[in-house]
């Protein structure tokens, strides 16, 4: 009893160290790659980790116009994101608080801190962030249902929406991937992916132009500590959906349970598949420009399409 | 090699395949660029050929691949070269505004896939050889897709992509329902669509250089 | 032998006249190169009414009654047509219709494109009727669209770019949808072919097997081959290229495309109809080919009562035989089958004469429209005038012209079989036809109207309408015996017995 306990208590804080630690890190390595892609030399792979630890030490200044939500939205938004990390397979298929939530609890989780993001860029009372808001929120209505829908596909072929069973499945079969059932969700969580950690061609993060934001103008009027939290979040959150379409589709190397040294095999796999991830996302980044805002709908349309095409195959096949 | 032998193996991969195929036409659809829609219809071609080549290996068909590399040679190289060249000339390199927009048409093209499967379902023969089922159904959805996306579009460069990619549709049926037709047919569709590619792509020069534009809802003058 | 000159002459006259220089030569070229293939035709009419069928090839080329009917009408237009456009062609050369300001070269280069594309035209409807596998039909039928759409953008308006642009996409995806029908035939009948897959889409074989056919698949075929060569038929509502290419084509070949390429795809129609029937009992097909015909013939009706342009009402009349033609076939039966085989015959001569007649008109007024002609058609060209309004005459069903006879048939085996409201559609719309085309075209031809010139004479294209009003008001009275025994044996294929 006690043996198992200190099991799970070492998972788990493995877990919340890799999502806090490996975050930052995910960041910095696709914005130096994106950079020597471009033939820049670029910042290096730990500077975000740099950027945090400056925010941390720096004051803050508040609009005299916010109210309570712009105080409490950055530790909600860390709070929540933290904890839908921990609901997801990232070293083994079992994930550390897995029984506490599934995959619909994943969605929510990151639903509920974006909600407190839009909410806190209306509260500054600047039109910069009224603007990023509205604009994240049309993005994420159209992206949130495709999101579920590929969910759900592979919810199906696993016979539950607990991404350790969804993880579980998946384990076995290296072609299962084969599947176009699979194939469409793979593609559709990858588009959704795109749009919601804000990557060309939906956002650009690295913009400095206010009238093109989406993501930033959101959080335009943080500063500091909240800022540092706001930015960490953000990384998880990228971390978080990344290791998603990671696991539940291309599962080599998952671990079917925490063991010592399959712990350290795990999070190896985990590294290079990340990093593999990271190369593809960063070509996608080069290789397109950003959409305008009303073209973004008709990308998101695409992804809800091969969303609701992989729901049906799973019933046609 | 024994993977490579597997039935299942070789269902697996025309799955994929057809799946890569269907998704290339629901992009043609939602795509703006011209010459992009060029590329992507050859890169549909070209997986229809290796579609094809699959059959023909896990069957042991060899007049198959004769027709995957008729394919691979008219419908891969030759067609999208004289496409490009012809955008080249005419300078015209986006389609405007389709009839209905763009989020609407991709679902709609869903909707029409799941037409497709329907109607692909009544084909299923659970004696027949399996190879292939999910590819018919993906067949029917690329005709039913390519016809829809005549109607919706606007620019006559883009109608003629689709009539192409609905005889790609076809195409694919042909080889996951009957293992393609016999090969003098197979050669007489193809030059077909050879020679009706050159006759369109000089019929859509002449309209350009008669109406400044490709726009197909300007040709309105004859009604009645 | 036969079946081979018949395919090799047009082709080595389209060759022959893309190398010529002259205009003199490429006239002369498809002249006789024309008279060749009727003669070959003839032979071949007489050698199927002697031996039943011919076939070559191991049964690649396959020729019965039908086919030799089909070509024989085939390429006497073309012949009458070729006789024509001689006149025709020189008179556009000399008027500056090829283009204001173009040189002699350009002229003559425009004149070899016709002279070029016509044998091939041809050729791929010759083919078409002699090939046995239903997959080169369609590909010789996709021929006949890429080879006849530049003929329709002869002229290089803005208006002919149009219809040729129609003709393209509407004949294209209709054709895709043929193809379809085609490949489900083929895999209807995949499991009698056995090993040699080439015969699995040969129709004499599915013909004598059609019973053994796959029923469901066969269903979907023959509603896609309905909607698929039904396009290029001109049944509604997929007809609406076609009064676009008629109006904009240079009139022999608009002839050619109203009467050959129509009888071509009806007899594609027909060999689809033949199995389909077989196989799933004649109910259901003919239950379709009735709806669609009946849908034509009313199309037609208020397109024909409220025309303005005078090509554009023969194209709607046009339609209105297509519809006639295939509610003939989805009628059947011995009475049916005759009936459809002799309206063909008759139509394919009163159409082509019509748009003769309405070339003639065209190049001495140059224009279409009534308003414009009211009347002086009578006075300036008389030849012309008589014998337009006795091919209206005739096509509209007025006894004593043949036309009449084979609908009267027609409408006997609607009522005998049962078919009454069909029958009484039949009549009701064809009314309206009659009413339409005989208030224009009198209007055109009789009537008051205005003084035209009376026109210079032109010797080649009186001569050809002379030719063709001659056999159109004979055939009214006595049909010669091999040509009706052809016919009856073409019925007979049709009807199956």
């Amino acid at each position: 009893m006690n043996e198992q306990m200190i099991t799970r208590l070492i998972e788990n804080a493995t877990q919340l160290f890799l999502l806090l630690a490996l975050a930052p890190l995910v960041t910095g390595v696709i914005r130096t790659l994106k950079a020597r892609l471009q033939t820049r030399r670029g910042p290096s792979i730990f500077q975000p980790y740099r950027d945090l630890l400056k925010l941390f030490r720096k004051g803050m200044v508040i609009p005299e116009t916010a109210s309570w939500i712009f105080a409490a939205t950055p530790w909600v938004v860390f709070f929540s994101t933290i904890l839908a990390g921990l609901m997801i397979p990232m070293v083994a298929a079992v994930a550390p608080f897995g029984l506490l939530g599934d995959a619909l609890a994943v969605i929510y989780l990151l639903g509920l801190g974006r909600f407190f993001l839009a909410l806190s860029g209306l509260d500054t009372g600047s039109s910069f962030g009224g603007l990023g808001s509205s604009r994240e929120m049309t993005i994420s209505a159209l992206a949130e249902p495709a999101m579920m829908l590929a969910i759900f596909t592979v919810a199906i072929g696993a016979g539950s929406t607990g991404l350790t069973e969804i993880a579980g499945v998946a384990i076995g079969q290296n072609w299962r991937f084969l599947a176009p059932a699979q194939m469409f969700a793979f593609a559709a969580l990858a588009l959704v992916l795109i749009a919601e950690t804000g990557r060309i061609p939906v956002d650009n993060p690295a913009t400095h132009l206010e009238l093109t934001m989406i993501h930033e103008a959101m959080i335009l009027e943080y500063s500091g500590p909240y800022l540092a939290l706001v930015e960490w979040a953000a990384s998880i959150k990228q971390l978080v959906l990344m290791t998603l379409l990671i696991n539940c589709f291309w599962p080599v190397g998952l671990q079917t349970a925490w063991s010592g040294f399959g712990a350290l095999q795990g999070i190896g796999w985990l590294l290079a598949k990340l990093l593999f991830l990271s190369c593809a996302i960063v070509l996608i980044e080069t290789a397109n420009a950003k959409l305008r805002l009303f073209r973004v709908p008709e990308l998101l349309a695409v992804a809800f399409t091969l969303g609701s095409l992989a729901l049906v195959s799973t019933f046609l096949f | 090699m024994t993977p490579f032998l597997n039935l299942q193996f070789g269902e697996r991969i025309v799955t994929l395949l057809a799946a890569l195929v269907l998704v290339l036409q629901i992009a043609m659809v939602s795509q703006r660029w011209i010459v992009i829609n060029i590329r992507i219809f050859a890169a549909q071609s070209f997986f229809l050929a290796m579609i094809a080549a699959t059959i023909a290996w896990f069957n042991h068909a060899p007049h198959i691949f004769a027709a995957a590399a008729l394919t691979l040679v008219v419908k891969v190289i030759l067609v999208p070269i004289l496409f490009e060249r012809l955008v080249e000339r005419m300078e015209i390199h986006e389609e405007i505004e389709p009839i209905v927009n763009v989020p609407l048409s991709v679902v709609i093209a869903g909707g029409l896939t799941l037409v497709g499967y329907v109607v692909a379902a009544s084909f299923y023969r659970p004696d027949a050889p399996g190879l292939g089922h999910n590819a018919l159904a993906v067949a029917i959805s690329l005709f039913l897709i390519g016809f829809f996306t005549m109607i919706n579009r606007r620019k006559a460069l883009t109608q003629v992509l689709a009539l192409l990619s609905l005889e790609n549709g076809l195409f694919l049926a042909a080889i996951s329902l009957t293992y393609g037709m016999p090969l003098i047919v197979e050669l007489g569709i193809l030059f077909d669509v050879l020679v009706a590619a050159m006759v369109m792509g000089i019929l859509v020069y002449r309209i350009r250089e008669t109406f400044e534009s490709i726009d197909v809802s300007r040709l309105r003058r004859l009604r009645g | 032998m036969l079946l081979v000159a018949l395919l090799l002459v047009p082709l080595a006259t389209a060759a022959a006249s893309f190398f010529a220089r002259r205009r003199a030569a490429m006239e002369a070229l498809n002249l006789a190169g024309f008279a060749a293939v009727f003669l070959a035709a003839v032979a071949l009419a007489a050698q199927v009414l002697a031996n039943g069928t011919v076939s070559l090839g191991n049964g690649f080329f396959y020729a019965d009654a039908l086919s030799a009917l089909v070509i024989l009408l085939t390429v006497s237009v073309a012949l009458v047509c070729s006789a024509y456009s001689i006149g025709y062609l020189r008179d556009d050369q000399q008027s500056g219709a090829l283009g204001e300001d173009a040189s002699g070269i350009e002229q003559i280069a425009q004149l070899r494109m016709y002279y070029t594309l016509t044998p091939l035209f041809v050729f791929s409807m010759l083919l078409m009727a002699v090939a046995n596998n239903l997959g080169v039909m369609w590909a010789a039928m996709e021929a006949t669209t890429l080879a006849s759409i530049f003929l329709v953008t002869f002229y290089g308006k803005i208006t002919s770019l149009e219809a040729a642009w129609k003709y393209a996409i509407i004949g294209g995806v209709g054709l895709s949808m043929a193809l379809f029908g085609t490949l489900v035939t083929y895999y209807a009948g995949h499991s009698l072919a056995g090993s040699d897959s080439l015969s699995g889409l040969n129709w004499s074989v599915l013909a004598q097997h059609a019973a053994a056919l796959d029923k469901m698949s066969m269903r979907l075929a023959f509603v896609l081959i309905l909607l698929g060569y039904g396009t290029k038929a001109g049944l509604a509502p997929m007809h609406t290229w076609k009064p676009d290419a008629y109006s904009e084509a240079p009139v022999p070949s608009a002839a050619l495309l109203s009467t050959a390429l129509l009888n071509c795809a009806l007899y594609c129609l027909i060999r689809f109809y033949i199995l389909a029937s077989r196989c799933l009992g004649a109910e259901y097909p003919s239950r379709l080919l009735l709806l669609f015909g009946l849908l034509s013939m009313g199309v037609a009706v208020p397109f024909v009562l409220a025309q303005r342009n005078f090509r554009r009402m023969l194209a709607y009349s046009t339609i209105d035989h297509a519809g006639i033609m295939v509610i003939a076939l989805g009628l059947g039966g011995a009475l049916g089958s005759l009936g459809l085989m002799l309206h063909m015959a008759f139509h394919t001569i009163a159409k082509s004469l019509l748009f003769l007649s309405a070339g003639n008109v065209y190049q001495h007024f140059r224009t279409d429209l009534f308003s414009k002609i009211k009347g002086s058609v009578i006075r300036a060209m008389p030849l012309t005038g008589v014998v337009l309004f006795i091919a209206m005459l005739a096509i509209v069903g007025m006894p004593p012209f043949s036309l009449f006879q084979s609908e009267f048939l027609i409408l006997r085996a609607a009522f005998e079989g049962g078919h009454i409201l069909t029958g009484a559609l039949f009549v009701l719309f064809s009314t309206g036809v009659f009413t339409g085309a005989l208030m224009h075209v009198s209007g055109m031809v009789l009537g008051p109207g205005g003084d035209a010139a009376v026109a210079a004479r032109r010797p080649w294209r009186d001569g050809s309408l002379l030719a063709l009003a001659s056999v159109l008001v004979v055939i009214g009275f006595w049909l010669p015996a091999p040509l009706l025994e052809l016919i009856r044996a073409a019925a007979r294929v049709v009807s199956g017995q």
